[in-house]
């Protein structure tokens, strides 16, 4: 109670604060008065009373200044006065303020704009209620094989679990959109009708579908997401009713998602997931994901031990189909972020930190030399009574300050980076990351560009402000001292702010060129295929018209003849997966009469290419013969094997003429199939570069259907476009080609997360490094300005000018070697601690290292070398004289 | 200056609140005078000391204030108990006899 009262009466009386000092004023002149009136009745004279009357009231202002802080909110006060007068001092030193707020902007800026962009991407990518409650379901096949979910299993698991509150199914497909012009494919999802209520997603318009809607024949209803009713019905609100054909289905528009929406982030449509009765059966087809929504209250072991338990009682059930598997169960947000994207952003992140750091150092480099100007006012300040820790609040409050404003520097910085990366990043690539359309300077970017501004003048500021408060009283107030070295302490703090810079950007900068010199080999990994001169692009023939293998193979017949005899066209081949792209798969592989031991499981990639794949990208034959025109859907099925393979399921045997399988059987039929030759090994993953063994079927055998083309040039590939979609709508008009691009940009665009790492690691390097410069020669400058009377007297004793630039520049060299040392074997240290994240890098790569260092050197001497100049011209006579 | 030991917070209150009991309305001075002379000089206090006192106290309402006229004609300000700070007297001075008592316990010659 009282200490309320007491609070309220303080912050009244900050409002009147004027009557209230005048009132203070006239009580104590009144207290002297009546003092001196009793002093001079005890008999003494006039000024000797008074005098007495001051001694016995002890100091003046100090008890005023006591009585001021009893009667307002003191700190409140101070920090209000203290933040218009640090505007004011700034103000009127406009060099500095411009250089520092600059120098804090920058480091700010680089910091808001990844954390932007790691908030949006990964901290938030979804805006759903209790994320943290979502998790995904795969089946894990013996240790470490990740398999979609088989539907008889999710029903058992949806009829056996306790700790879900509900369990949902999608499945992603690609269907072609016709109707409107030229057809398209489009990404819809299958979905369960509570996969949106699990997500807790609500429409924008209309309504989701039902449970009694996921039926066989009830299931013609579609959900449009809300970037797909923008693309294609320019967000006519009056859409409901409308319908859309999809694969030569006819489906009902009956709702609009919201744009918060965004899992799964490349669907387009939802329709109903209606699985038929055998469907429902069906332990072997793994080709579903699950979605959970645990209970309140249940954590991630519990219901790992609940679903251990589960799979082995179908294990035991149906140990045909479901021995040695086991469920993963993965937060969502872990699921949508993958294993990579974390640890990139956290790269960046702490480089961006890093650049701030040296920020940092620079700001309190310029803040000592600013602290050795102010001493003066400061020895004025402390003998009027400042204390010491009013003294420090004002100095950091000015620190503050100037964060605070290089924190509005600092978001423009970043709002302008954040629009560079938005329109440089390809919309093709873009649909993939969830949330990268959420990137934006949110409140919770303000708040941390706030902390940073803060953290950054506080750890900028402390040390100067307290350095400048330890002055010396006298020799400061005397009159005509005008001093302006430090003292030896606070040299040693500048030379260790000058050496952590230097160290800090050669780490950075090694850290970007290591990551350059990765990102450019992952750039040529695939050069030997020559992928600048292919254009490749990627079709899905419709399931209804293309019900039969005869109706595939006719197509992949048809459109190759076509496309080959096009002017300027050298090879024209499909695959389902193109050499180091993220497209190949790989599934389980049985050998003929050699059983393996159940539960124990043995994979390969499976690809389908055509009979000339091999020679357009010029993969050699090992042994056995390639496929040829007698291989048809009337022959024996036959497959080529890569050389890992045969190596690791073959050895020592020669797999020629063996039959093997992949997948599982299925429906009694044969499908053996004889292996007629082996190939050199060609990596299909661009992150696993460990060359999986490899199964390679003939589309005219074994269609799939979908397909990537690759056609080889002799000129621009991309001038081919027009002439190969008019050579394929003379076929059927209505098949849709994807991504029409060459080779190169396909590849490239699975390297835009890495780019991005890599740019982002040059300019926080680029950044740092020129700070560091400034930084270096500042202080060099300095070293000259304080000792300008010391250089002179030594010239004028003698010393030869050219030992005054060797003297500097010496000092500047052993700056600089200790700096670019330090940051040497922190790198070090650094990359090999990040290894794993770097591909194609080699965490010790003399090569880098040895150059970087010597350029930083180079570069730090470089800047060193006008202060040494100044020194070795200084005109003894002025400066002695200076003084 | 001389070694002035600061009186401690809570006794300054103290002594301010019992003066104005014994002798009722009085301005800064005379209460410092006052506590002076009470304390026969034995306690060297900064007069000036008694305002932050006097504040803290009025702002937790113990005392009040009013503009008045000094015996020398001078405007001043006088200070006078409020109700409460009657009653509170009665508490902190138990509060002081406690603490000394407990003081007096520890400077006692041990047996």
């Amino acid at each position: 109670m009282n200490g309320l009262r007491v609070l309220l009466v303080r912050i009244a009386s900050l409002f009147h604060r004027r009557n209230l000092d005048a009132d203070l004023e006239e009580e104590v002149r009144t207290h002297l008065e009546l003092a001196t009136a009793d002093n001079v009745a005890r008999g003494l004279s006039q000024s000797a009373a008074r005098t007495a009357a001051m001694r016995s009231f002890g100091g003046v202002s100090q008890i005023k200044e006591g009585y001021r802080q009893q009667r307002g909110l003191p700190i409140f006060e101070i920090l209000v006065r203290d933040f218009q007068y640090s505007l004011r001092q700034l103000w009127k030193a406009p060099g500095f303020t411009i250089t520092t707020v600059l120098t804090l902007a920058i480091g700010i800026g680089v910091n808001t704009a990844i954390f932007s962009m790691m908030d949006a991407i990964v901290l938030h990518p979804l805006a759903v209620p209790d994320l943290d409650r979502v998790v995904t379901m795969t089946e894990e096949q013996g240790r470490g094989e990740y398999k979609q979910v088989a539907l008889a299993n999710y029903q058992s698991w949806l009829q056996q679990n306790h700790s879900f509150e509900d369990l949902a199914v999608r499945q992603y497909a690609s269907l072609s959109l016709t109707g409107s012009g030229e057809a398209t494919n489009v990404d819809v999802d299958y979905t369960s009708a509570n996969f949106f209520h699990i997500l807790r997603a609500k429409p924008l318009l209309g309504r989701l579908y039902e449970p009694s809607e996921c039926q066989h024949g009830q299931d013609h209803v579609a959900v449009l997401s809300y970037a797909f009713w923008r693309k294609h019905f320019a967000a006519d609100p009056a859409i409901m009713g409308h319908t859309v054909r999809l694969d030569d289905h006819v489906y009902t528009i009956v709702g609009v998602m919201q744009k918060s929406m965004q899992y799964p982030s490349t669907a387009e449509l939802f329709l109903p997931l209606a699985p038929t009765p055998t469907q429902l059966e069906d332990r072997t087809s793994h080709d579903y994901l699950v979605l959970g929504r645990l209970r309140r209250g249940v954590t991630m072991g519990q219901v790992q031990a609940e679903m251990r338990v589960i799979a082995e009682r179908l294990a035991r059930s149906y140990p045909a189909s479901n021995l040695g598997y086991s469920v993963k169960i993965e937060p969502l947000l872990d699921a949508i972020n993958g294993d990579l994207t974390p640890l990139y952003f956290r790269l960046v992140l702490a480089a961006a930190v890093f650049v701030l750091l040296v920020v940092c150092a620079n700001v309190a480099n310029l803040q000592f030399v600013r602290g050795i100007a102010r001493r003066p006012e400061i020895a004025v300040r402390t003998a009027l009574g400042a204390g010491r820790n009013r003294l420090l609040v004002h100095l950091l409050m000015e620190n503050i300050v100037l964060g605070l404003l290089g924190a509005i520097g600092g978001l423009i910085l970043a709002a302008i980076s954040l629009h560079f990366c938005a329109i440089s990043m390809p919309e093709r690539v873009a649909r993939y990351v969830a949330g990268w359309s959420n990137v934006s300077l949110n409140g919770r970017a303000l708040a941390f560009s706030l902390l940073l501004a803060i953290g950054a003048g506080l750890v900028s500021g402390m040390l100067p402000a307290l350095k400048s408060l330890r002055v010396n009283l006298v020799d400061q107030l005397k009159a005509g001292s005008r001093t302006t070295s430090g003292s030896r302490q606070t040299h040693r703090l500048r030379d260790l702010f000058a050496i952590s810079q230097i160290s800090l950007s050669v780490l950075l900068v090694i850290g970007a060129a290591l990551m350059c010199k990765g990102m450019w080999s992952m750039l040529h990994v695939a050069d030997a295929y020559q992928p600048r001169q292919s254009l490749t692009f990627n079709i899905t023939l419709p399931a209804a018209r293309y019900a039969t293998d005869e109706k595939s193979v006719a197509w992949y017949q048809d459109s190759l003849e076509r496309l080959r005899s096009l002017p300027g066209v050298t090879h024209a081949e499909v695959t389902t997966a193109l050499p180091d792209g993220q497209d190949g798969w790989s599934e389980e592989v049985s050998l003929e009469n050699r059983p393996t031991v159940p539960g124990k499981f043995q994979s390969a990639m499976h690809l389908a290419v055509s009979a000339g794949y091999f020679q357009a990208l010029h993969i050699t034959i090992l042994a056995g013969r390639l496929f040829n025109g007698n291989d048809t859907l009337s022959s024996q099925p036959v497959a080529m094997v890569s050389g890992k393979f045969a190596e690791r399921y073959f050895p020592g045997d020669n797999p020629i003429g063996h039959r093997i399988r992949m997948g599982a059987a299925s429906e009694g039929k044969d499908t053996w199939v004889r292996v007629v030759g082996v190939c050199s090994d060609v990596n299909y993953d661009w992150v696993d570069r460990s060359n999986e063994p490899a199964v390679y079927f003939n589309v005219a055998q074994m269609p799939p259907g979908h397909v990537t083309y690759i056609l080889t040039t002799t000129g621009n590939p991309l001038l081919l476009a027009g002439s190969v979609h008019s050579a394929l709508a003379a076929i059927d008009s209505r098949i849709a080609l994807d991504g029409v691009q060459t080779y190169q940009q396909y590849l490239n665009d699975c390297l835009v997360g890495l780019l991005y790492v890599a740019v982002w690691l040059t300019v926080d390097a680029g950044v740092g490094l020129l700070l560091a410069a400034i930084g270096i020669f500042g202080v060099m400058a300095n070293i000259v300005a304080e000792r300008s009377r010391e250089i002179a007297l030594r010239i004028v004793l003698g010393a030869n000018p050219k030992d005054m630039l060797r003297m500097i520049l010496r000092r500047a060299a052993i700056l600089t070697a200790a700096g670019v040392i330090s940051g040497f074997v922190l790198a070090g240290a650094l990359a090999r601690l990040s290894a794993s994240l770097l591909f194609g890098v080699s965490p010790s790569d003399p090569l880098v290292f040895l150059s970087i260092s010597g350029a930083v050197t180079a570069i730090a001497l470089l800047v060193s070398w006008g202060p040494a100049r100044r020194a070795a011209s200084i005109d003894p006579m002025r400066a002695i004289r200076t003084d | 200056m001389g070694d002035k030991s600061d009186v401690l917070q809570g006794t300054l209150d103290l002594m301010v609140l019992k003066t104005l009991e014994s002798m009722g309305p009085l301005h800064g001075y005379g209460i410092a005078r006052r506590i002076e002379q009470v304390s026969d000089n034995s306690l060297s206090l900064n007069q000036g000391t008694i305002y932050p006192a006097l504040l803290r106290l009025e702002q937790r309402g113990w005392i009040k204030s009013e503009w008045g006229a000094s015996e020398t004609n001078r405007r001043a300000k006088f200070y006078s108990l409020s109700r409460t700070g009657r009653k509170q007297i009665e508490k902190e001075t138990e509060n002081w006899e406690r603490t000394a008592a407990t003081m007096a316990r520890f400077l006692a010659p041990s047996s």
